[in-house]
């Protein structure tokens, strides 16, 4: 079937160029007016008359084609100019067409037969269309970007429906130490989408029906012809290679793994004898500590074996997915380090005198020593003088007006230490009160820490440095000559300049606080690393430096920070019956075990546990804190108490004016309370 | 070797150097340029022909600036290569000189 449109200055005129293009007479064509056209005012806003002619005779096709064609060419009709407009219908190009005279009930309608869409507008009613998704509506060949369409008159529209194909996707991937090989898999899929019909109505939806087939066209020869150039040769998984060409659905398959290197052992020192010192801190049953019993100090014999040490044990190396071998880890020996009283014989550590045992390991150095011991049985006072003493100190009486005991074992103080300073790297005990007094256990420590710390930031900048100067020696516009001649030292001054401009700084503060702990550093590693930084990064004399001095200093930094941060075992700590108006400093655990602590500073880099009462002061507990009762009624003093934001504070009983700080939060206790367990949650601090 | 030429204009003095920028430019810098620059309200270094930098040359240009600066000259670094820029970039020059040095 062909139909044209025809326009006119009326219906009849209409009707008659239509009749001359079709070579048709009216008894051929079917005749439908679209538009009856209007006059309009004084020739002004007048529209043509439209009308569609349908021509139903087969034979007479080409013939009307040709013509229109010839018509379209050549005629001008109309003093408007309009053209003739004449659209020609193919099979699958659908407009409306001869069946919108089957009914009067089709005005204003759309509708979808036979996957072509049908529209017919009325005086009152434009039909309107939804286009779904993958649909797509061309009007007059010229594809609709919107979503909804008018049918609006005499055009001709055509559906599309858009199929969506995606192809298999697929990955391997080999890990950085390629010990295992990953293929990634999304199966390919079609969306073929259809439209069924509508019935007519004013607003149809052109939604289309999806049909989705998963096609997964990955083979076999694929995956292997990827891993052979990847020279992957062993450890395949054939069953994971074959699920993964099955696979309808998105996912990874492990389809090689290599065997991981057996890791082996560091070497390490097995102590034969006891050489912690036992605490009984319970108390007996009526809930005293009876001191007598509190500690049992090991000892050893002439000749007695101390220690074995034991060589490392190497790994097993592994093999990766390409079948290169892939070493383990390498194992290190201890570094023995023997002290007084201490000999090695082959892989033995013997006492070659008697006395306490001491061993102190830091990560694979191990300290064995045998501590002297100096017991002072009357006070220690002005009469006597200060005691410094490389072992165990014991004191049976008093220590006090501005007395100083140092020792580097353990200290035990059987009476009250009162306006006294005790210091040692080992553990404190005070059997009876302190009172004004400074006591520091595993100082030592602390201060490496700290200047671990600072060799750390000092260590990351020197690191970032060293990067920016092989950069500027790879550019092609930076000129090396003058390093060879004079090192490195110009630009150094350039990178200080700004760059690593806070450089300058963490020497300057790393150097003042080697300068104020000289004599308490055992090695002078520490302060040889301070001389250089001063000499290369701070002196304006002339000093030749180059990339490998530098490399040696990184290095030799890295090695300081990296012991630093070794846990020393065992760790100091203090213990005390109670303590007043002093300071307390351990980097271990610190104990008050009798009536309790009244304004005092308490700084325990473990844990801090108080039997008794607190009262006042500043209290921290690097690993927590745990107090039976804290504060008191009526009391103006306030006490503080800290942990960082990953431990836990206890108080069975806590009154008011009490202020606890976990992290960075702060909580003030307005009323007393009991059962406290403070902890952080959400950067709040909450009870259990 | 780094050479000159000059160009005098009412008191603009605009310096064109030709060669590296390296050790073997002090004596240039510090007897002779700096004199002549000391004449002039403005200054303008032309970098166009300088292929390289070294450290030491990096430190006389700071060293040149920092002195016109202080003599309230104002100073200008213009035409500076791609690859000389990077390198001046990586040691920040144009932070310590101040952005607007270089055009």
């Amino acid at each position: 079937m062909k139909s044209i449109v025809s326009k006119g200055r009326n219906v009849k005129e209409a009707i008659q160029l239509g009749l001359d293009l079709l070579k048709a007479t009216v008894d051929d064509v079917h005749v439908e007016i679209i538009d009856q056209g209007s006059k309009g005012f004084l020739g002004i806003g007048g529209k043509p008359a439209t009308v569609r002619l349908t021509k139903e005779q087969e034979h007479a096709q080409k013939d009307a084609f040709d013509q229109i064609e010839k018509a379209l060419l050549e005629q001008t009709v109309d003093e408007n100019t309009e053209k003739v407009a004449a659209f020609i219908k193919d099979q699958t190009a659908e407009v409306v067409t001869s069946q919108w005279t089957e009914g009067s009930q089709l005005e204003g309608k759309a509708w979808v037969k036979n996957g072509k869409l049908y529209g017919r507008p009325s005086a009152t009613q434009f039909p309107i269309i939804t286009i779904g998704k993958g649909v797509q509506v061309y009007k007059n060949d010229i594809l609709i970007d919107k979503e909804t369409l008018l049918i609006t008159g005499s055009h001709e529209y055509t559906i599309r429906t858009i199929n969506e194909e995606q192809s298999t996707r697929w990955s391997i991937e080999v890990d950085d130490q390629r010990l295992r090989v990953l293929l990634a898999i999304t199966p390919g899929y079609r969306i073929e989408r259809s439209i069924h019909d509508i019935e007519p109505s004013e607003h149809i939806e052109l939604v289309a029906a999806e049909h989705r087939v998963v096609d997964n066209t990955l083979t076999y020869a694929d995956v292997m012809d990827r891993l052979d150039n990847l020279r992957i040769k062993q450890g395949f998984h054939q069953d994971a290679i074959l699920q993964a060409l099955d696979t309808l659905e998105e996912h990874t398959f492990e389809i090689a793994t290599g065997q991981k290197p057996k890791p082996g052992k560091d070497g390490w020192f097995e102590v034969l004898v006891d050489v912690d010192i036992k605490y009984n801190y319970d108390g007996n049953e009526k809930g005293r500590i009876d001191f007598k019993e509190l500690k049992t100090i090991p000892s050893v014999d002439r000749g007695q074996i101390i220690g074995l040490v034991h060589p490392p044990v190497p790994g097993q190396p592994g093999t990766t997915v390409t079948n290169e071998p892939l070493p383990a880890k390498q194992t290190y020996p201890i570094v023995l380090n023997l002290g007084d009283g201490v000999e090695g014989v082959d892989n033995k550590v013997v006492a070659i005198k008697s006395g306490r045992p001491h061993v102190e390991k830091r990560g694979q150095l191990v300290r064995v020593s045998l501590l002297p011991k100096l017991l002072h049985r009357g006070n220690v006072d002005l009469s006597t003088g200060n005691i410094h003493f490389s072992g165990d100190v014991e004191v049976l009486g008093e220590i006090q007006n501005g007395m100083k005991v140092e020792a580097d074992g353990d200290i035990l103080a059987h009476s009250t230490i009162f306006s006294a300073h005790l210091v040692t790297s080992g553990a404190i005990i005070a059997k009876k009160n302190v009172v004004g007094s400074e006591l520091s256990a595993g100082k030592n420590n602390m201060l490496i820490v700290e200047l671990g710390h600072q060799l750390h930031l000092i260590h990351q900048q020197l690191d970032k440095m060293l990067v920016v100067i092989k950069q500027l020696m790879a550019s092609n516009a930076f000129k090396s000559s003058d390093l060879q001649a004079n090192g490195l030292q110009p630009l150094i001054r350039l990178l200080m300049e700004r760059k690593f401009k806070s450089f300058s700084g963490l020497i300057k503060k790393y150097s003042d606080v080697i300068h104020g702990a000289d004599k308490f550093l055992e090695s002078d590693e520490w302060k040889e690393v301070a001389v250089t930084l001063n000499r290369f990064f701070l002196s304006l004399a002339p000093n030749r430096i180059s990339l490998a001095t530098l490399d040696e200093l990184l290095l030799k930094i890295n090695q300081l920070y990296e012991w630093s941060i070794t846990p020393v075992e065992p760790n100091a700590h203090i213990t005390v019956l109670s303590v007043q108006n002093s300071r307390l400093y351990s980097s271990g655990d610190i104990y008050v075990i009798g009536s309790g602590s009244v304004n005092t500073k308490i700084h325990a880099g473990g844990l801090l546990k108080i039997n008794g009462i607190a009262r006042g002061g500043d209290l921290y507990g690097k690993s927590g804190v745990e107090i039976h009762e804290v504060g008191a009624e009526n009391s103006h003093a306030t006490t503080f108490i800290s942990v960082p934001a990953d431990q836990r504070i206890r108080i069975d009983k806590v009154m008011e004016g009490t202020v606890i700080k976990i992290g960075h939060v702060k909580y003030r206790f307005d009323t007393p309370r009991h059962a406290v367990h403070a902890y952080l949650k959400d950067d709040d601090i909450a009870f259990v | 070797m780094l050479s000159y030429t000059t160009l005098e204009e009412d008191k603009l003095l605009r310096v064109d150097f030709k060669g590296d920028l390296d050790i073997e430019a002090t004596e240039l810098f510090q007897q002779e340029l700096l004199k002549k620059m000391e004449e002039f309200q403005s200054v303008n270094l032309n970098l166009k022909e300088v292929p390289f930098v070294d450290s030491s040359g990096m430190g006389l240009l700071i060293e040149l600036v920092r002195t016109l600066n202080e003599q309230e000259i104002s100073v200008k670094i213009s035409n500076v290569t791609e690859e000389v820029f990077e390198v001046f970039e990586l040691l920040q020059l144009p932070e310590i000189l101040g952005k607007d040095v270089f055009v």
